[in-house]
């Protein structure tokens, strides 16, 4: 009986095996180490949960999905070797990738559009290289809704626009330039400080100065919670709402309840999203990886869309192959703890969640559905 | 009238806050010749006791023992185990206090996470002054530096300890040979020094960005202060961070942060390369 017991044990793990040497494997690209590592765990996890899902469903074209993940929170001569291994060696038949837009722009230029490619993490919009699709937020989508709204409800007319000194908060500011001019407001100011700047007395000074009602906030990481702890002791928050398009969950905590007033920010994620998908997808966190449950966040959960997308496309073009895929691609669609987005180009569109930070944990108090990410490519 | 009552009020800041920072740096090496690389993972440590002693529920001002305690704790073990072999040795000591802050911020990330952290300023509200609001804790935190730097100028020049710590300084065998016990000395100046980094990191944390790495920018700040003003004596502090924190404050005001960064830089390798002896040393 025990020896049954363990030739059946034996005969079912080499069963598993096999079945795995036949799994589609993608490739999970997420950053462990570097200035975005804070985000690792939650993006492991939100991409265990897609393969769960995708796997409950029947996989792709009925073969089960197989995770590979790797580091690219790293130079991007380093990250793309992590790719070319996986790409290579394991056999990996799409990539998934949050990440920032280097480590992006020498991905595509290895991959050249023979591998399906999503890329998931907010960003500055415009990528139209064959091969690769996009579920992260554009400036566009984060803002084109958003000014509008804050202008009708919240009375922000005149808008400082404050960002790290690189390309994200600059394209995000020329977004801006142009839909605060549409919406009737004007910009008063528009500065850009280095990264890892932890003085801002300055910039608080100007602002103040500027007489304006509404700061758009494109600081990333540290140098976001440095400016807007600040900002909170100079009393500046009744003076001006904030709106941040990358203050996510952890972000917040940096800054606390106490510096948090009248801060608002845009993402197509936030752990508190009202419906029962979402609710359903941080409940599922918590009861699968108990004290290990990172924060969920916008950037972490971003890759649970890039892999339902890379499913939904396999699944219409019947492979993974590239081209199969680009035939189908335009109009894809796929849920996610967002919402419905589908693939428009190569871009999708999908609902953004404008929330309040004030209390020290974001309410959402109003969601734009399937905001077009503004991007045509040719 | 107005900017110019806030450009002087944001100037002190700058120089009370990189004083603080940089103190205990400058006692480290002043007394002992050791150039602490680990020391902006002091700050860290000392930035993080008010949030531990938020998590456990505790008043603000517990935050006081628990960060004497956990810098403390760390700072002795620190000495027994890695300081205490590489006295008198500059070079080794870097590398190995180097080792020492790559050690300590991994395992802030272990035991902290790496998630940020806020702390709630125990004071909360701004000051009017004219018709410039001023950040209340700020002005405390000015008036504090000031007070203590005084109290510790004082005291470094009339107490028995300043003498034996100098004593220590201009020749250490004779020091040991009319009876000071240098190796307790030497470990007492080290704690110090380390304790002066978390408080600083303590006072300075509902003002600053708290997660693992934070200690890197207090570390480099601190560096610069010292390097202007001339390694290893209170006045020279002064001196490097008025120099430093008013350059910075000023260049940002007038142009912007980048013009700062720039400023700061510059003048730091100015020094580095015409006067490594600072400015305090020169006169």
């Amino acid at each position: 009986m025990k020896r049954l017991l363990i030739t059946t044990a034996l005969g079912l793990s080499l069963g598993v095996a096999g079945a795995a040497m036949a799994d589609v494997r993608l490739g999970v690209l997420v950053p462990d180490s570097g200035p975005a590592g804070l985000f690792g765990p939650s993006a492991r996890q939100a991409a265990q949960l897609a393969a769960e899902d995708i796997n409950t469903a029947g996989g792709i074209n009925g073969e089960p999905v197989e995770l590979i993940f790797a580091d690219v929170g790293l130079p991007p001569a380093q990250a793309v070797q992590s790719v070319q291994r996986l790409w290579r060696a394991e056999g990996v038949q799409g990539f998934v990738g949050m990440h920032d837009s280097a480590v992006r722009a020498a991905i595509v230029g290895q991959l050249r559009g023979q591998v399906p490619y999503v890329y998931t993490a907010v960003y500055e919009g415009g990528e139209c290289a064959p091969g690769t699709y996009v579920t992260g937020e554009t400036p566009a989508q984060q803002l084109a809704p958003v000014i509008p709204w804050l202008a009708e409800h919240e009375g922000a007319t005149n808008w400082y626009l404050i960002g790290n000194d690189y390309n994200w908060p600059r394209d995000t500011n020329a977004a801006a330039q142009e839909i605060i001019a549409a919406s009737g407001g004007s910009v008063v100011g528009e500065e850009y400080v280095p990264l890892g700047s932890s003085d801002f007395d300055a910039s608080l000074g100007r602002i103040r100065a500027s007489g304006a009602d509404a700061v758009l906030v494109t600081l990333v990481g540290g140098d976001s919670v440095g400016f807007n702890v600040a900002y909170a002791a100079f009393g500046l928050d009744a003076q001006a709402l904030r709106l941040g398009t990358l203050i996510e969950e952890n972000t917040l905590a940096g800054i606390g309840a106490a510096n948090a007033n009248r801060l608002f920010a845009s993402m197509g994620f936030f752990a508190s999203i009202d419906s029962d998908t979402a609710r359903a997808y941080t409940d599922r966190l918590t009861a699968q990886f108990g004290a290990d449950a990172a924060q969920p966040n916008g950037m972490g959960q971003s890759v649970y869309d890039g892999l339902m997308l890379m499913a939904a496309l396999g699944n219409a073009a019947g492979s993974l192959d590239s081209d199969a895929v680009a035939a189908v691609a335009d109009g894809a669609s796929f849920s996610s703890p967002r919402g419905m987005a589908t693939l428009d180009g190569n871009h999708v569109a999908q609902t953004i969640y404008l929330a309040d930070g004030s209390s020290g944990a974001f309410e959402v108090v109003t969601s734009f559905d399937a905001v077009p990410s503004g991007v045509t490519c040719d | 009238m107005d900017t110019l009552v806030l450009f002087t009020l944001n100037a002190t800041w700058q120089i009370a806050a990189l004083a603080l920072m940089a103190l205990g740096l400058a006692l480290v090496f002043g007394l002992l010749r050791i150039m602490n690389m680990a020391h902006g993972e002091f700050v860290m440590l000392g930035a993080y006791a008010p949030v531990l002693a938020a998590q456990l529920g505790l008043p603000a001002l517990a935050a006081v023992p628990i960060c004497l305690m956990m810098v403390g704790l760390t700072a002795w073990l620190v000495e027994r185990l890695v300081v205490r072999h590489l006295y008198a040795r500059m070079f080794d000591s870097l590398l190995a206090t180097w080792a020492l802050s790559i050690l300590m911020r991994k395992g802030a990330e272990l035991v902290f996470g790496r998630q940020f952290r806020n702390v709630a300023s125990p004071l909360d509200g701004v000051t009017q002054i004219g018709a410039i609001g001023y950040p209340s804790y700020r002005l405390a935190v000015i008036a504090l530096v000031l007070a203590g730097g005084l109290g510790l100028w004082l005291w470094y020049r009339r107490s028995a300890t300043g003498l034996r710590l100098k004593a220590m300084v201009d020749n250490p065998a004779l020091a040991q040979a009319v009876g000071i016990n240098t190796a307790r000395l030497s470990a007492m100046a080290f704690v110090s020094g380390c304790l002066m980094a978390g408080l600083a990191g303590m006072l300075l944390a509902p003002t600053l960005s708290i997660s693992p790495g934070m200690g890197l920018d207090a570390l480099i700040r601190s560096f610069f202060a010292l390097i202007v003003g001339g390694l290893g004596s209170l006045e020279g502090l002064a001196l490097g961070a008025s120099v430093i924190g008013g350059l910075q404050s000023g260049l940002s005001a007038a142009f912007t942060q980048t013009a700062g960064y720039l400023g700061v830089l510059s003048l730091a390798i100015l020094f580095l390369w015409r006067y490594p002896d600072g400015l305090y040393r020169r006169r």
